[in-house]
């Protein structure tokens, strides 16, 4: 037997399944007498949901118009302040002040140097001593901090 | 002749203040039902589905029509219900109102009589159950099947709305009734 139809019982119930599949699915119910109590039951279920569902309580619908209406009025009003056209006073003097904000930071950042990392720091620190030394001359790169902090050490070893 | 929803649409697209009006009472009790039907508070749903029609006003310009009217606003109600209930499930943790509507019994909303009391009390229990079932089951779920009953949608109409596929509609579909059918197999 093929398989169980299950989630096509209710839209066979309800008559849309295109005739092929309708027919294969009333074949089965034909030799499956399980899917065919299911699908009596699936039919006394829906026909006793709308009951079981109920109604909501009743509405004064001219009421219910008149609070829509307002809501609708009320929500036009906020998108109308939106887009209220600022008064050209207003705006100018805003656009202006932001090219001020914008000019100015401009100027700022171009005045601070580069920031300096902690290395940076110590060796530009201690330069007017590594000044004094040969093989700091020789070092392509300042990065060695190990061998710069020991610097001073190789240096009273050498004269020692 | 009656001019069509999606005419209207396009309409209020236009700002037709009239069009609007009508749109709005012809669907102004299916989108206060749905809505109920989801969040099972009256205060929650009118607001809801008045949002509805507030998004329908501002965003009509952008319906294009490809899919149909009803389809495209129930969309935009659904959505709006699932993120009320998700903003506010924390709340709902704290404060619990069992709700909300229910104070009604179940019989108060039969509107078929039943002749037999016992009868009666059972099915009253099984329908009361069975509601309070469609309230636990998960959001989508619950959509799909409010979609289903309620508004007799289409599966390929309740995809639309949902923004998935026919096939996993029928999967929310299924899930739904099988644990709604075990809790009438209880009874």
């Amino acid at each position: 037997m093929a398989r169980h139809p299950d989630t096509d019982l209710v839209p066979y119930l309800r008559g849309e399944l295109p005739p092929a599949e309708r027919e294969r699915v009333a074949r089965h119910l034909e030799e499956c007498p399980d899917c065919k109590q299911d699908t009596e039951l699936l039919r006394d279920l829906l026909g006793n949901l709308s009951h079981a569902i109920g109604q909501p309580p009743a509405v004064s619908w001219a009421r219910y118009r008149a609070e829509l209406r307002e809501k609708l009025e009320a929500r036009r009003a906020q998108v109308r302040w939106w887009r209220r056209p600022m008064p050209l006073a207003v705006s100018a003097s805003l656009a202006a002040a932001l090219l001020l904000v914008a000019v100015w930071g401009g100027r700022e950042l171009s005045k601070s140097p580069d920031s300096l990392g902690p290395d940076e720091v110590v060796i530009g620190r201690e330069l007017g001593l590594l000044q004094e030394f040969r093989t700091v001359e020789r070092l392509d790169l300042l990065e060695d901090l190990e061998v710069i902090s020991n610097l001073d050490r190789l240096a009273s070893e050498r004269q020692g | 002749m009656e001019p069509s929803d999606e005419a209207l649409c396009e309409r209020v697209g236009r700002r037709d203040e009239a069009a609007f009006d009508l749109l709005v009472s012809r669907y102004q009790e299916r989108a206060y039902r749905l809505a109920w039907s989801i969040l099972r508070n009256a205060e929650d749903a009118r607001d809801i589905s008045q949002e509805a029609f507030i998004r329908l006003y501002e965003t009509a310009g952008s319906f294009r029509g490809k899919s149909k009217f009803s389809t495209w606003f129930y969309r935009v109600l659904v959505n709006l219900c699932l993120d009320h209930k998700r903003k506010h499930k924390w709340w709902k943790l704290l404060v619990r109102d069992d709700d909300d509507d229910r104070s009604d019994t179940i019989l108060d909303r039969q509107p078929a009589p039943v002749n037999d009391p016992v009868d009666k009390l059972s099915r009253e229990e099984t329908l009361k159950a069975l509601g309070s079932a469609v309230d636990r089951l998960a959001p989508r779920q619950r959509a799909a099947v409010l979609l289903r009953v309620q508004e007799d949608m289409a599966t390929y109409d309740i995809a639309q709305v949902l923004k998935c596929s026919e096939a996993t509609v029928r999967v929310h579909l299924h899930r739904a009734l099988a644990t709604l059918k075990k809790t009438v197999e209880k009874h």
